[in-house]
């Protein structure tokens, strides 16, 4: 297993090392402006993207009951996606006007009606969830060690 | 009361999700890259037509599905960003560098990919070279990110998902956290896949192309782009056949008069949408035995585009001799508007879209 992981980063160290080669054929403006896209790119992530994520999971956690939250999470997340996709054509900067075949939809309506559509989910799995027969074991997940069933009624 | 989302099962299932897309996207993008800079080995068919139209479909496919996992799989990780110590020793830093230039490309690769899909380039670079480059340190910062987590990874693989003694309450689970992920690459790639994927068309609401255009095909680059509207209008417009010394001229009514032949054949482009039409035209290696040339030859392929990185083409021979190869002078049995290349362009089978040469102006065999 060791002999693989040493050559995987010898192999990977190679490829990564040839990939900066063929970067250092671009000008120094050229390779400044690609640096800074990729920097860009990590900061927006690290320091923007994932603390908004984090801020709106933990509102999602204080806000929306407990049965509610995983059909609400994964709405978000495909939310977040749609939202992500749609960064490049919904205000269609590409377009141009010599050319009506790219970006020839209404990405607003379409972006609207896709999270529209995922949150529709968000009921529609809950009353499914609590219409399907539910497993002993995911009875007992949900159980806190406070809970106590109700007594039965005495003869 | 309640575990954490987040955990080594989750991020190494994510990961090797993006390990196969990631793995898809560059092989497909070195198969475009060869075609466009063709090597002495480098070996690709003219069958089954649809080749190109697959793996150009794949690569942007798979690079859009990456996209839901890797914002997955860096929210999986995100909170050691700030473990401490920050800097630690020489491996420590060794290390954390690694994972810096792995961020760092993919989201690189990812942004710019997205962004020429659909045709904003917001960055002041060369798209195609940059891409290029920085696949390769994708790539390899991925290998060695796999090497040194490959323990990790084993281990974290036949763990079971939850941990053991979850307790709480029904809210999310690790397992939501994979059925979310699943559930966000079937989502962006059914809002985008229909540019490539007619059946898809109707739900591809993001997708930068609905697949229409002028004769039902979409258009890339237009003659009013290319600067060739009134050349290719011209009365004046002959296309010009040479091999060595010997040349011929053809007029469109010249090209009309030679027997004509259809084929269905796919258009894909490099940006990932792609379209089949019925295409009529001379076949190729019949045009250039006119001059006495051999079937067996590479073909130069030059635009009445004013000279630029695609105004002229070479053609391997491999295409040249394939008999479905055509010089189109029709699309779906109309005469091909302006945009898709009048008065004929080259249309052969397997081939990026960008490679089809439009307003032809001459044929050079080499």
């Amino acid at each position: 297993m060791n002999v693989v992981r040493v050559l995987l980063v010898a192999v990977g160290v190679a490829v990564a090392g040839y990939g900066a080669v063929l970067l250092w054929d671009n000008s120094s403006t050229v390779l400044v402006r690609i640096i800074a896209w990729a920097a860009v790119g990590v900061v927006v992530h690290d320091f923007v993207f994932a603390p908004l994520c984090a801020a709106v999971g933990l509102a999602g956690r204080t806000l929306i009951p407990v049965r509610w939250r995983a059909p609400a999470a994964v709405a978000a997340l495909c939310s977040v996606v749609l939202v992500l996709l749609a960064i490049p054509v919904y205000s269609k900067p590409g377009a141009r006007p010599d050319n009506p075949t790219v970006l020839d939809r209404d990405y607003a309506v379409g972006l609207w009606i896709a999270i529209a559509a995922v949150w529709i989910c968000v009921p529609l799995y809950y009353l499914l969830a609590s219409r399907l027969p539910v497993r002993q074991d995911q009875v007992v997940h949900g159980e806190r060690a406070d809970d106590v069933e109700r007594q039965p009624p005495s003869v | 009361m309640t575990t954490s989302l987040r955990g080594t099962a989750v991020t190494a299932r994510v990961g090797a999700a993006l390990g196969v897309a990631v793995a898809v996207c560059f092989l497909t993008g070195l198969i475009s890259h060869f075609i466009q800079h063709p090597q002495p080995w480098f070996w690709w068919p003219t069958r089954p037509v649809w080749l190109y139209r697959l793996t150009q479909g794949l690569h942007v496919t798979s690079g859009i599905a990456a996209i839901p996992l890797l914002v997955v799989k860096l929210w999986s990780v995100w909170p050691k960003l700030f473990e401490r110590p920050l800097f630690g020793g020489v491996v420590r830093q060794v290390e954390r560098l690694s994972i810096l230039v792995l961020v760092a490309s993919m989201l690189f690769q990812l942004s710019t990919g997205l962004l020429n899909i659909a045709q904003w380039y917001a960055f002041e670079f060369f798209f195609t070279t940059a891409h290029y480059a920085i696949s390769y340190v994708a790539i390899g910062a991925v290998l060695v990110h796999i090497a040194v987590k490959l323990p990790v990874i084993r281990r974290a693989l036949s763990d079971p998902v939850e941990d053991v003694a979850q307790g709480g309450v029904v809210g999310p689970t690790r397992r939501t956290v994979l059925r979310g992920t699943w559930l966000a690459v079937a989502v962006a790639t059914l809002v985008t896949a229909g540019q490539t994927v007619p059946l898809l068309r109707w739900v591809s609401v993001l997708a930068p192309r609905t697949g229409e255009g002028p004769q039902g095909v979409p258009v890339n680059r237009s003659a009013l782009a290319a600067g060739v509207v009134r050349s290719a209008r011209s009365p004046d417009y002959r296309l010009t056949v040479t091999f060595g010394a010997r040349t011929r001229a053809f007029t469109l009514a010249d090209l009309e008069a030679m027997p004509q032949t259809t084929h269905r054949l796919p258009i894909a482009c490099v940006e990932g949408w792609s379209a089949s039409a019925e295409w009529t035209g001379v076949v190729l290696a019949d045009l250039i035995a006119v001059v006495g040339a051999s079937a067996d030859s590479d073909v130069r392929m030059i635009s009445l585009e004013p000279p630029g990185p695609y105004s002229r083409t070479t053609l391997p021979a491999r295409h040249t001799r394939d008999d479905m190869t055509l010089i189109a002078l029709k699309i779906n049995g109309a005469t091909l508007n302006l945009d898709h290349g009048y008065p004929c362009r080259l249309i052969a089978p397997t081939r990026p879209g960008v490679l089809q040469t439009k307003w032809l102006s001459r044929i050079e065999v080499i």
